[in-house]
C-alpha cells in the first residue's frame, strides 16, 4: 500500500483495522457472555419458548420479555387447561359399552397404576434373586406391611358391603317413580286391550254370515286393535329402557370405595407374591434345598448296595443338573409398559437405520445422475403410497420364512445371548415391524437426499471444477455437506413417519411393544383398559415429540446457514 | 507472444430457434503479468467471458488460449474469484483455504500447510477470524477470504469477476488497495471484470471495453500509463487520470448509443393524450 505520509489510503488502512478487521483480542478469547451461549443453546435445542425467561432473568427489556412469556408460555398453558376442561366435559358425554371415556383424573390414575405394576414386577424380580440377610430384611418388611394391611382390608370390605346396600337403595329411589308409572301404564294398557278384545268378540256374534262388507269392516277393526297393542308394547319397552339406564347409572360413591378396595387387594396380592418370591420360589432357597437333597442322595449312593448303585448314582447326577438349571433360572417377568416402550424404541430405530441405509445411497445416486433418477422415479412413485398395513404381512411372511424357528435359529439365538439386546428377544415379528418401518419411512429421506444432492449451488460445483476435485472428493467435500441440511430434514420426517407406522405394525404383528400393549388392552376389556389406552395415546405422543426434537437438534447442528428450522 | 489469447471467439446460449449470441468474433490478448480491466455494461457478457477464460465453458467457435495452449478445462492454474464469493458455508475461513491448498499442493505436510494457510489469512487481513464460518463474516471479509483462497492456489492467471461490485464504497476502496498491494508484491497476469471506470483506471495497466450485447466483442483498448503506486487521494487531481477517465466514459457511452441505434427496437407510437379534470370539456387541440 502507499507508504506516502498522510494520504487517504493510510486513513483507510486505519479505518479497516478498526472497523473491518476484528481485533485479534476480541476473537481469540471467546468471552461470549453466558447469556448468549445459553440463548444459543436453547435455540439449537428448539426450545425457543424458554428464551424470554432467560432474557428476563438477565433483566433484558422486561416488558418485551413479559409479553413474549405471555404469548409463548402462558397462552399455551391456558390452552392446555382449556383442553383438559373440555376433556372432562366430553368424557361425561361419551358413554360406550366399555364404559365412559376416561377423564383426565382417571387417566392419571391409570398411568399411576401402570407405573405401580412396573415397579412391583421389578420388586418381584429382585426378590427372586435376593439372598441371605437382605432377603430376611425384605421378608420382614413385607410381613409387617401385610399385617398393616389386614385391618384396612377388613374395614374396606365392610365399607363396600354397606356402600353396596346404600347404592342399591339409591338406585331404587331413583327408579321407584318410574317403576310405579310403568306398573300403572301397564295395567291401564292391559285393561284397555282386554276391553277392546271383549268388544270385538261381542261384535262378531252380531255379524250376519253373508254380509261381506261387515266382515271386511271387522277385519279392519281387528287390525286396528293389533296396532294399538303394538303401540302399547312399544311404550312399555321405552319405559323399561329408561328404568334400565337409571339402574345402570354408575354410582360414584360405590365406585370410589370399590377402587380403594381393588387397590388394597392388589397390594395384598403383590405382597403375597413377594412372600412367595422371598421364600418358596426364591432362587437361592431353591438351590439350597436342592443341594441338601443332593447331599442326601450322595450319602444314599455311598450306602447303596451294588444292585441299587446304578439307580442311586443316576439320581445324584440328575440332582446335579437340576441345580445347574435352578442357578440359571430367572423370574418370568410379564412385560410392562416401560419395557414395551423400550422395545418399541429399539424397533423404530432398527427400522429407521435400515431405511436410512437404503435411502441415503439411493438418494445420492438419484441426485447425481439423471439416468438413475429417471429409473427410480416410477418405482418411488409406485411404492411410496403403499400403506404399512400392506407391507406388514409381506414382511412378516418373509421374516418368518427366513427364521422359521427362532428358538433354534443361529441369528435369533445369537441375538438373545447379547448382553443388552438379549432381553428384548428379537424375533421375526420384531424384524417384520422394523422392516415395515423402514419401507414406509425411507421415501422422505430418499427424495430429500436426491433433492439436496441435485440442487447443490452451481457456484460450489464451479469451485470443485476449478480445484479439479475427483468424484469422491467432490461427493464428500462439496455435494454431501451442502445437501446435509436437506438430508436431515428428510430424516426427521422419516423418523416421525416410522414412529407412527411402528405402533400399527406392532399391533398387527403382535410384536411385543406399545402397539401390542394397546391391542392387549383392547382385547382384555378390563375395567381399566380404556383408561390405559388413553394413557398410551399420551405416551406415544410424548415420545414422538421427543424424537422430533432430537432430530431438530441434529438438523440445526448440520445446517450451516442460520436459517431457522420449521418447528 | 500474448499470455492469454481469445481468437475469433463466438459463444451463445439456447437452441437455434431462439439463440442468444453473447460473443461474436471476440479477440483479446493479454500479456504476461499484465493487469487488464474489462469494462462493460450489465448484460454484455462479462461473467461469460470469465467462465470462458477459466475454462468453465467452452467457446462455440474460435480459441481461448493460455500460454500458447488452448484452455481445455478449469484448473487451479486459472484462479477465479467469483462475483458472489462461492465460499463453502460449512467450512471455516481456514477450512475454505485449506481445501484448495490440500488439493493443489498434495505433497505439503500438515503443519507446513497450516503455516501456509495462516500466511494467506494474514495476507488478506483476516487474522483472528480463522475459525469463523462465512455467514459470520461481513461482505468485505468474505471477498477477502475468496481472494485468499484464490491466491493460495498460486494461479498463473487471476480472473476477478466483478470482485468488488457487491461491496459498499468504503470497503471497496479498502479492497482495491489491498488487491493492488498483493499484486505488486507478487505480480502475475490479472483479468478483472468491472463496471466502474474509476476502479479500472486506478487498478489496471490497460482497460478493454466490452461492446454492449448481444454479439459483444472488444472495443479499442486504453493503456493506463499512470505511474504506480497510484495514490487514490491525489489521483483525483491528476490531469492524465481525469482525461483517461473521461475518454473511457465517453467511449462507453458512445458505443452504447451506437448499439441502441443498431438494435431493431420497434418504435411504438403512442396516442397523443392529455389529462383533464373530471367534468371538464375536451379542449380542441389546435390543428
Amino acid at each position: 500500500m502507499d507508504s506516502g505520509g498522510l494520504s487517504f489510503s493510510n486513513l483507510t488502512t486505519k479505518f479497516e483495522t478498526t472497523m473491518l478487521r476484528p481485533t485479534p483480542e476480541k476473537t481469540k478469547t471467546p468471552s461470549v457472555p453466558f447469556k448468549y451461549r445459553l440463548v444459543k443453546a436453547i435455540d439449537v435445542a428448539g426450545l425457543n419458548f424458554l428464551t424470554p425467561v432467560v432474557r428476563l432473568c438477565f433483566g433484558e427489556e422486561p416488558r418485551k420479555q413479559l409479553k413474549d412469556i405471555g404469548l409463548y408460555i402462558v397462552i399455551p398453558i391456558l390452552a392446555m387447561i382449556f383442553g383438559v376442561c373440555g376433556w372432562f366435559v366430553v368424557s361425561e358425554m361419551v358413554v360406550t359399552k366399555s364404559g365412559k371415556l376416561p377423564n383426565p383424573s382417571e387417566t392419571l390414575a391409570a398411568a399411576g397404576s401402570i407405573w405401580d405394576f412396573h415397579v412391583r414386577e421389578n420388586d418381584k424380580l429382585s426378590a427372586f434373586e435376593l439372598t441371605g440377610a437382605q432377603r430376611d430384611a425384605r421378608m420382614a418388611a413385607v410381613e409387617s406391611r401385610l399385617k398393616e394391611l389386614e385391618p384396612l382390608e377388613e374395614e374396606i370390605n365392610k365399607e363396600v358391603t354397606e356402600e353396596g346396600k346404600r347404592a342399591e337403595e339409591r338406585t331404587q329411589q331413583r327408579t321407584a317413580a318410574l317403576e310405579k308409572k310403568y306398573d300403572e301404564v301397564k295395567k291401564e294398557l292391559d285393561s284397555a286391550a282386554e276391553e277392546r278384545e271383549k268388544a270385538l268378540k261381542a261384535k262378531s256374534e252380531s255379524i250376519d254370515k253373508s254380509d261381506v262388507d261387515a266382515k271386511k269392516a271387522y277385519i279392519a277393526d281387528v287390525r286396528k286393535h293389533r296396532k294399538a297393542l303394538d303401540v302399547a308394547k312399544e311404550r312399555l319397552r321405552d319405559l323399561k329402557g329408561r328404568i334400565k339406564t337409571l339402574k345402570d347409572l354408575k354410582d360414584d360413591k360405590l365406585a370410589a370405595v370399590l377402587r380403594k378396595q381393588t387397590q388394597i387387594a392388589e397390594e395384598r396380592q403383590y405382597l403375597g407374591k413377594m412372600k412367595d418370591q422371598l421364600t418358596k420360589t426364591n432362587r437361592d432357597l431353591k438351590v439350597a434345598g436342592a443341594k441338601k437333597k443332593l447331599d442326601a442322595d450322595l450319602a444314599a449312593f455311598y450306602d447303596a448296595e451294588p444292585s441299587k448303585m446304578y439307580l442311586a448314582a443316576s439320581k445324584f447326577v440328575k440332582g446335579e443338573s437340576r441345580i445347574e438349571k435352578l442357578k440359571s433360572s430367572e423370574y418370568a417377568k410379564p412385560s410392562t409398559l416401560p419395557f414395551q416402550i423400550k422395545r418399541s424404541l429399539l424397533c423404530v430405530f432398527v427400522g429407521f437405520f435400515i431405511g436410512t441405509a437404503i435411502a441415503i445411497p439411493l438418494g445420492i445416486m438419484c441426485g447425481l445422475s439423471k439416468t438413475v433418477m429417471a429409473a427410480m422415479t416410477p418405482i418411488v412413485a409406485l411404492f411410496k403410497p403403499v400403506s404399512p398395513i400392506v407391507w406388514l404381512p409381506v414382511c412378516l411372511i418373509i421374516c418368518s420364512a427366513m427364521i422359521p424357528d427362532p428358538d433354534k435359529h443361529f441369528f435369533t439365538q445369537w441375538m438373545w445371548n447379547l448382553p443388552i439386546l438379549g432381553k428384548y428377544q428379537i424375533n421375526p415379528a420384531f424384524l417384520a415391524s422394523a422392516c415395515t418401518v423402514a419401507l414406509c419411512s425411507l421415501w422422505a429421506t430418499m427424495t430429500n437426499t436426491a433433492l439436496g444432492v441435485a440442487s447443490v449451488d452451481e457456484d460450489h460445483i464451479n469451485v470443485a471444477r476449478v480445484l479439479r476435485l475427483g468424484f469422491w472428493d467432490r461427493l464428500f467435500k462439496i455435494v454431501l455437506p451442502s445437501a446435509l441440511p436437506l438430508v436431515f430434514a428428510g430424516l426427521r420426517i422419516s423418523l416421525g413417519v416410522g414412529w407412527m407406522v411402528l405402533i400399527a405394525a406392532e399391533l398387527l404383528s403382535s410384536s411385543e411393544g406399545i402397539g401390542k400393549y394397546v391391542w392387549d388392552q383392547f382385547n382384555n376389556g378390563g375395567s381399566r383398559s380404556f383408561a390405559n389406552m388413553v394413557v398410551v395415546v399420551f405416551v406415544v405422543g410424548i415420545i414422538g415429540l421427543i424424537l422430533d426434537r432430537m432430530m431438530v437438534v441434529f438438523q440445526r447442528l448440520v445446517s450451516f446457514d442460520e436459517s431457522p428450522t420449521a418447528v | 507472444m500474448a499470455f492469454i489469447k481469445l481468437k475469433d471467439v463466438c459463444f451463445g446460449f439456447g437452441p437455434i430457434s431462439n439463440r442468444y449470441e453473447v460473443f461474436e468474433n471476440a479477440n483479446l490478448s493479454v500479456e504476461e503479468n499484465e493487469f487488464v480491466a474489462i469494462i462493460g455494461f450489465s448484460g454484455a457478457g462479462k461473467s461469460t467471458l470469465i467462465s470462458l477464460l477459466a475454462g468453465l465453458q467452452k467457446p462455440d467457435t474460435g480459441m481461448v488460449m493460455m500460454d500458447g495452449r488452448p484452455i481445455e478445462e478449469p484448473g487451479p492454474d486459472k484462479g477465479i474469484m467469483f462475483q458472489n464469493y462461492s465460499l463453502l458455508p460449512w467450512l471455516s475461513v481456514a477450512g475454505n483455504i485449506e481445501l484448495a491448498v490440500k488439493q493443489v499442493f498434495t505433497e505439503m505436510q500438515p503443519n507446513e500447510r497450516r503455516d501456509y494457510v495462516q500466511n494467506y489469512i494474514d495476507l488478506v487481513s483476516l487474522t483472528g477470524s480463522e475459525y469463523k464460518k462465512p455467514h459470520e463474516l461481513s461482505g468485505g471479509m468474505r471477498q477477502r477470504l475468496s481472494l485468499a483462497r484464490t491466491l493460495a492456489m498460486k494461479p498463473e492467471v487471476l480472473l476477478l469477476d466483478e470482485p468488488l461490485s457487491a461491496l459498499d464504497a468504503l470497503t471497496r476502496a479498502v479492497l482495491q488497495d489491498e488487491i493492488i498491494r498483493i499484486w505488486e508484491e507478487d505480480r502475475r497476469t490479472v483479468v478483472m471484470i468491472t463496471n466502474d471506470v474509476d476502479e479500472a483506471v486506478l487498478m489496471a495497466d490497460r482497460i478493454v471495453p466490452l461492446t454492449p450485447g448481444p454479439a459483444a466483442s472488444f472495443g479499442k483498448s486504453f493503456p493506463v500509463t499512470l505511474e504506480r503506486p497510484r495514490n487514490r487521494a491525489t489521483l483525483n487531481f491528476n490531469p492524465e487520470f481525469k482525461k483517461l477517465r473521461n475518454e473511457v466514459t465517453r467511449y462507453m457511452l458512445q458505443i452504447n448509443d451506437e448499439a441502441k441505434a443498431l438494435s431493431p427496437a420497434e418504435d411504438l407510437s403512442l396516442p397523443n393524450l392529455e389529462p383533464r379534470m373530471p367534468g371538464e370539456l375536451p379542449v380542441k387541440s389546435p390543428v
